[in-house]
């Protein structure tokens, strides 16, 4: 145990900058992806067919991917199309895409299942497409959407584990490597399965306290 | 013929609608003048609620012409061609008619008085103070003085649709469009709403409502419009249409709806 202890503080700096970049890919991939898919949906729901099929192709195809697909693509292909992207934006690139295409179609099912009747009370007043999208419909799909995007968040942690595979110094590959000096497996991957616990229940329990903030009778 | 008033607020001209293949309006004429209260009766189906749709724009028609206060309505003619205006100028359009829904449609997620504040701050440009002095105002009138920070889910049906009638009202809306409001609502409900509208019209209010109750309607209209089967089949005042009908099929239709 106190060898344990002792080669835990020994590795606390390289832990530390693995969690670090665990949570900087899969917060801004969240935060560009859930954006984008924000888009994605509007067209989805609100475009004329011939706008919408290029999106629904995008989103239809990342969907049906596996992500350590989608990383190893974003990583080798830009390469081979002479544009040189390092494996951290290689990275970030992939876990944005699948955000993009699953909030995408997230936000199509709820924008959606609004009632058709909010629309046309907000255009009937004389709201602007813009406007009704802005005060009538995102404020309600947001609602409908936040299970699902906590969901996504947690997807998304998950998902950055692999991008151990092109070398981004995540927390699995800083685990890994702390493991390869001191041969503690068992314990160490116990330290990461305990740190992604806890980074998912803190964003679980930051999507239950919006879920409190946004309800209303 | 009271159609024929030459301060028409609204004039249609040759009014046709298809959706797809079928034709549901097929060439209405119908003239309103300010200060008039029109109720339109008709079979389910002859095309009245989409005859609202096309006043306030929600739906768009294939031929004929709307004006309001002069103005052409959802289209312009460019090098002879007919164009669909801009999402811009329609939302400008829309804004000058008011539209009340048989269901409702009140914004679930904001109070009473933010549902009526919406259009105030956003389409008319008030200020916050301005627009909730004026939602509050508003909402007085509709007798709902108690209910202005209550969410549309604290409020019986009665309550909202009366919510829905004040935030068409407070944007000084040129003519109001009311289709089928208590359709929705439990019987008990019903007299508090035609209350409602009986006091707008007596304010002067330019109505134009879709209605099953034609004692309402005879009480309330300056004019009936019979439609039947995409068109205007008959119209006058209501002592004409309901005392001496012309029209075969609107004789008939009436004798059902007195059963
Ligand atoms: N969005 C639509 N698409 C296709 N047909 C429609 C649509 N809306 C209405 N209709 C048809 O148009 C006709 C007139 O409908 P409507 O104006 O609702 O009649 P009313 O209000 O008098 O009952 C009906 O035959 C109805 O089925
Ligand atoms: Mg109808």
């Amino acid at each position: 145990m106190s060898e344990f202890l002792h080669q835990l503080t020994l590795s606390q700096g390289a832990l530390l900058s693995g969690v670090q970049v665990t949570i900087y890919i899969s917060f801004l991939s969240i935060i560009i992806g859930t954006a984008i898919g924000l888009v994605i949906g509007l067209v989805l729901t609100y475009a004329p067919f011939l706008a919408r099929l290029p999106f629904r192709i995008y989103v239809d195809a990342i969907r049906g991917t596996p992500v350590l697909v989608l990383i190893l693509a974003a990583y080798y292909v830009p390469a081979v199309l002479g544009v040189s992207l390092d494996a951290l934006s290689s990275g970030i690139l992939a876990l944005t895409g699948f955000c993009a295409a699953h909030m995408g179609e997230i936000f199509r099912g709820a924008f959606q299942s609004v009632e058709k009747g909010q629309t046309e009370a907000a255009r009937a007043i004389g709201l602007t497409f813009p406007q009704t999208v802005r005060y009538v419909l995102l404020p309600q799909v947001i609602r409908s959407v936040l299970p699902t995007w906590v969901n996504t968040g947690a997807e998304l942690v998950k998902g950055s584990t692999l991008l151990s595979a092109i070398g981004v110094g995540e927390l699995v590959l800083r685990t890994q490597e702390i493991i390869g000096r001191n041969f503690m497996t068992m314990e160490f991957y116990l330290v990461a399965g305990l740190i992604f616990l806890l980074i998912n229940l803190a964003i679980e329990s930051f999507g239950k306290y919006l879920e409190r903030r946004l309800t209303y009778a | 013929m009271t159609d024929t008033t030459s301060t028409a607020l609204l004039e249609i001209d040759g009014l046709h609608k298809r959706f797809g293949d079928l034709e549901v309006l097929k060439g209405v004429d119908l003239n309103v003048a300010e200060g008039e209260v029109i109720s339109i009766i008709g079979s389910s189906g002859s095309g009245k609620t989409t005859l609202l749709r096309c006043v306030n724009l929600l739906e768009e028609f294939q031929e004929g012409e709307i004006r309001l206060e002069g103005e052409a309505i959802g289209y312009r003619e460019v090098n002879g061609v007919r164009k669909r205006l801009p999402d811009k100028d329609l939302s400008r359009q829309r804004s000058m008619t008011g539209m009340v829904f048989q269901s409702f449609n009140l914004f679930p997620h904001l109070t009473a008085a933010e549902n009526i504040m919406l259009g105030l701050r956003k389409v008319r440009k008030l200020g916050k103070d301005e627009a909730r002095a004026k939602a509050e105002t508003w909402l007085g009138r509709v007798g709902l003085a108690e209910r202005v920070d209550h969410h549309p889910g604290q409020l019986s049906g009665g309550q909202k649709q009366r919510v829905a009638i004040a935030r068409a009202l407070a944007m000084d809306p040129k003519l109001v469009l009311l289709d089928e409001i208590t359709s929705a609502l439990d019987p008990e409900l019903v007299q508090e709403v035609l209350q409602t509208v009986k006091e707008l019209a007596a304010e002067g209010a330019t109505l134009m409502l879709v209605t099953h109750e034609m004692a309402f309607a005879r009480d309330v209209s300056t004019r009936i419009v019979f439609m039947e089967q995409g068109l205007v089949a008959e119209q006058g005042p209501p002592e004409q249409i309901f005392g001496a009908p012309k029209h075969p099929r609107l004789a008939e239709f009436l004798g059902r709806s007195r059963t």
